[in-house]
């Protein structure tokens, strides 16, 4: 147990530590810039980050660092700083995406404040080091798999992913065709798709619904003829075209249709991760955990209105129940 | 064959709630399992088969009004109450899905002004009464472990393997929630996680959860800390829930502001 909690102890000192960093790094070089990250810095980055965690993971039994960072004692101070940084967006009004934050500090722009960048690394991290530990093929190593292995893939894909998502507006009017569309920044990017617009109309069945019927081009030749609505957008290589806004007709262009455009490379990982998390949680919802089924037989009675549905095992319960109000006693 | 309507409803709607508030009675005084969940299965075929009916007459899957999103929740609740039983036997959980279908069966017969209410579009989307009724049972487990940790801490009373479990569950239908949020979202903004004051705030409860059977693992024995962490994890979901659309930060910044 003493070992144990110089664990956890051990575990919230690196997260101060970290927060440290993060704030000296802020202080040094300003918020994280995400969109330096874009392709193919991201690339090499996810390589160092996998190469690094199975390296750490064949060093383990040598370096005891490593060891400790796939054990819940590094893991629970991690996701206790996730969980304050997050509270603290929570609390702040953030700025919108890709503005310069408000106060010197840097806390109304969270997702580039760096301490909060480098606590959910961190436990990027850890959860990646965690799911190395249990990769053997076991069946009951399944669920565990699905949680761990889910959340590591889809944090990955969508923190260094992000740089490479393109989010752009486009405005076409009636009867033109348009290839150039505006990011955030108001900047201008030539695309490789090109949207001509044939009609644009707003449904009133059963409310007010924008539809656009369009043509698509894509540089290599491709033609889609399609209707783009509200909810209802359109894949087309790559790139998905949402019905955003449009603007009241004007007597010299006619009605003008906006487009979203959205491109996100990495989105099938991020969605593999998600699918493996729902599955994981189904696990979660109808899994057992160990040591559990000699008692199975007491909960089939349900004598109790809030039937114990066993969480852990008996030794552990028995323990609990002689003892439950002293804290931070221990089985040694 | 002739088309159903809005007119029909409550027809369909008082022999599901008879077979549900049978199973939820019959559940209840302990009854036989089998029984609880045939006269549920019986309810929910009643009442799927209005809204297959439904969806045959309008011609597309009715999602597009307030009120033909409450026939899905009507018609999940007590689908997702009676997986909860089928797994866990808890007793209570079928009266009170059934009492949330109630509800909105009521609303849906009391206000038919609500079925041409469009909804914004969207939320017209298949993910979107999933997302909402998976949240609500979500509410509600971790509403009773809540409760069973306050008993737990007052009276010295070892709930705690019921507070575990019901946590578990909980988490599981967070998550599941949370996703389903996000894949909707995508379709519908384009963006899965924008990290809206909603998202930050459920992003934090899902931790504070997470947190909570980490360390349940890690130091079965430390009872108290546990059951304090589990009282401020419902703190956050409320924050979550309702909290933010009074939180000075969060005015006018969420694209949840229509929940
Ligand atoms: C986010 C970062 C996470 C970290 C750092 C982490 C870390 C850990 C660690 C160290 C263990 C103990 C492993 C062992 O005893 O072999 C564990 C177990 C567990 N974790 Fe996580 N975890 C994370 C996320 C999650 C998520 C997202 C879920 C599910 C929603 C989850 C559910 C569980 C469960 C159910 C166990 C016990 C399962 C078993 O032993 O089979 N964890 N976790």
């Amino acid at each position: 147990m003493r070992k144990n909690a110089w664990g956890m102890t051990r575990g919230g000192l690196f997260c101060c530590g970290l927060m440290a960093a993060g704030m000296a790094l802020q202080l040094a070089v300003g918020p994280l810039r995400w969109d330096a990250l874009a392709w193919p810095l991201n690339g090499v980055c996810l390589f160092v980050l996998l190469t690094g965690i199975v390296l750490m993971h064949l060093c383990r039994r040598k370096v005891r660092l490593f060891r400790w960072m796939a054990t819940l004692q590094a893991g629970i101070p991690a996701m206790l700083t996730c969980a304050m940084l997050t509270v603290l967006m929570g609390v702040t009004r953030q700025v919108p995406t890709g503005h310069a934050p408000a106060e010197p500090f840097g806390i109304t722009a969270m997702l580039s404040f760096w301490p909060f960048v480098l606590a959910y690394f961190w436990l990027m991290l850890l959860v990646g080091m965690v799911t190395l530990t249990r990769l053997r093929p076991r069946w009951r190593n399944v669920p565990f798999l699905l949680n761990h292995l889910g959340i590591f893939i889809a944090l990955v894909a969508g923190t260094l992913g992000s740089a490479d998502v393109q989010t752009l507006r486009m405005m076409v009017a009636e009867g033109k065709t348009e290839w150039r569309a505006v990011d955030v920044r108001y900047r201008v990017h030539e695309l490789p798709v090109a949207i001509e617009l044939h009609d644009f109309s707003i449904e009133q069945e059963p409310m007010p619904v924008f539809k656009s019927d369009v043509t698509v081009y894509t540089k290599n030749g491709l033609v889609v003829r399609d209707t783009i609505r509200v909810n209802k957008p359109l894949a087309v290589r790559g790139w998905k075209i949402y019905q955003y806004s449009y603007e009241e007709s004007r007597p010299e262009v006619g009605d003008i249709s906006v487009f979203e455009l959205v491109r996100d490379p990495w989105l099938p990982y991020v969605y593999l991760g998600i699918f493996m998390m729902l599955a994981g949680a189904v696990a979660l919802f109808f899994g057992r955990e160990k040591d559990d089924s000699q008692q199975a037989e007491g909960f089939d009675k349900g004598h109790n209105v809030s039937s114990p549905v066993l969480a852990h095992n008996s030794q552990e319960r028995s323990e609990l129940t002689s003892d439950s109000n002293s804290i931070l006693t221990s089985k040694t | 064959m002739q088309m159903i309507s809005w007119n029909d409803l409550w027809l369909f709607a008082l022999i599901s709630l008879l077979l549900w508030v049978a199973a939820s009675w019959l559940s209840l005084r302990g009854g036989s399992r089998k029984a609880v969940c045939l006269l549920a299965i019986g309810g929910l075929t009643v009442f799927g088969s209005y809204i297959g009916l439904m969806w045959h007459s309008l011609g597309h899957p009715p999602l597009r009004t307030m009120g033909e999103t409450r026939l899905w929740y009507s018609f999940f609740l007590p689908l997702v109450g009676l997986i909860t039983y089928s797994r866990w036997h808890y007793r209570w959980v079928l009266s009170f899905s059934t009492m949330l279908s109630t509800v909105f069966i009521c609303i849906n017969l009391l206000k038919p002004e609500i079925h041409d209410k469009a909804l914004m579009p969207a939320l017209q989307s298949p993910w979107f009464a999933p997302h909402v009724i998976v949240y609500m049972f979500a509410y509600a487990t971790t509403g009773v472990a809540t409760l069973l940790a306050l008993w737990q801490l007052c009276r010295k009373q070892d709930q705690l393997a019921a507070i575990d479990n019901l946590t578990r569950v909980g988490l599981s239908f967070l998550t599941v929630g949370m996703l389903f949020g996000a894949l909707w979202a995508k379709e519908a903004w384009g963006n899965y996680w924008t990290w809206d004051p909603k998202e930050t705030w459920a992003a934090a409860t899902w931790l504070c959860y997470l947190i909570y059977i980490h360390w349940r693992r890690c130091r079965p024995a430390a009872v108290r800390p546990a059951l304090l962490w589990l009282l401020l994890c419902f703190v956050c979901l409320q924050m979550c829930w309702w909290g933010i659309n009074y939180l000075p930060s969060a005015q006018g910044m969420s694209a949840h502001t229509y929940s």
